[in-house]
């Protein structure tokens, strides 16, 4: 007999053989229940976001109402008025 | 067995899963059934195919470990890999062929992972095949008989002993191979020819015949 032909019996001899069970469903939903990332609520950045922007809108307001009293804002920049009343 | 589907118009047949997926007539009506529960994340519809198919993968993965304990952190590792996957499964083959190439990628690479050990030469499986006794060729334990090959199989890179593995535990030809471990059949004919030739170097050097007893 050559030895592959002996491994080839070995092999469907060994095909017979019992298999085991384990009973893996509750270890595997444990595993799941563990990998799923927890979901972020939205709420809080939603929040944040809209503040944000609510106070990104009020400082474009006040900046664009204060250009409007510099004649020259570069030369503001450097020198200011002292006719600008700043409050 | 032709998945002809698509989005915005099912076949006839076909379940929608969240608008995207849809599954044929190819796929066991409860499988179906369990696939699209468990996608929209039913536990109790995957525990039932968990339950369904535990059997046959844990068959394969006997083939990639016979200790108990690594087996059935195997077996865990392909249905956790699979619950995760399922959006991805198109219906085209039946369920237990998808679950069998993720559980025969699980073992390949447990094999590759172990291969980078050097404890891997797992002294027992050696001294297996030192403890061979003369036993008829029709009477030697199936459990026995897998033990051996098993220890010769372990004495392959992973490459080589995966195609032998399929080949000889599962009885998987060269396109079924090709398949589900993702190699084309070409290779899987060479791998598979080089690691015959392997094997039987190494069966012949362990005389593995004169221990069965099996020259006559």
């Amino acid at each position: 007999m050559d030895a592959l032909e002996g491994l080839e019996k070995l092999a469907r001899k060994a095909c017979e053989e019992p298999m085991p069970v384990f009973g893996v469903v509750e270890a595997v939903r444990l595993r799941i229940q563990s990998e799923i990332p927890e979901s972020v609520t939205l709420i809080p950045l939603g929040l944040f976001g809209g503040l944000s922007a609510l106070a990104a809108s009020v400082t474009m307001a006040l900046a664009v109402q204060f250009w409007s009293y510099m004649t020259s804002p570069v030369m503001e920049l450097v020198a200011p008025l002292p006719e600008i009343r700043l409050w | 067995m032709t998945n002809t589907w698509c989005q915005c118009c099912p076949a006839e047949g076909t379940i929608e899963l969240r608008g995207a997926i849809l599954y044929n007539e190819s796929v066991e009506n409860t499988d179906w059934s369990d696939v699209a529960a468990s996608v929209r994340g039913d536990d109790e519809a995957y525990g039932r195919l968990v339950r369904r198919y535990e059997k046959p993968i844990t068959g394969l993965l006997w083939r990639f470990t016979r200790d108990p304990v690594q087996c059935e952190e195997l077996v865990q590792q392909v249905f956790v890999e699979a619950y995760f996957s399922l959006k991805t499964y198109r219906g085209d083959a039946p369920l237990l062929h998808w679950l069998r190439k993720i559980a025969t990628r699980t073992g390949y690479r447990f094999w590759r992972e172990k291969a980078k050990d050097l404890q891997e030469t797992s002294l027992p499986e050696f001294d297996i095949l030192e403890e061979i006794e003369a036993v008829e060729e029709d009477r030697i334990d199936p459990a026995e008989a897998a033990t051996v090959l098993h220890a010769l199989l372990s004495r392959l890179p992973p490459d080589d002993r995966l195609v032998l593995t399929l080949m000889y535990f599962e009885e998987c030809g060269t396109k079924e191979i090709a398949e589900r471990v993702g190699w084309t059949r070409a290779k899987v004919k060479t791998q598979a020819l080089r690691a015959r030739r392997k094997m039987k170097e190494i069966a012949e050097r362990e005389h593995l015949l004169e221990k069965l007893g099996w020259t006559l």
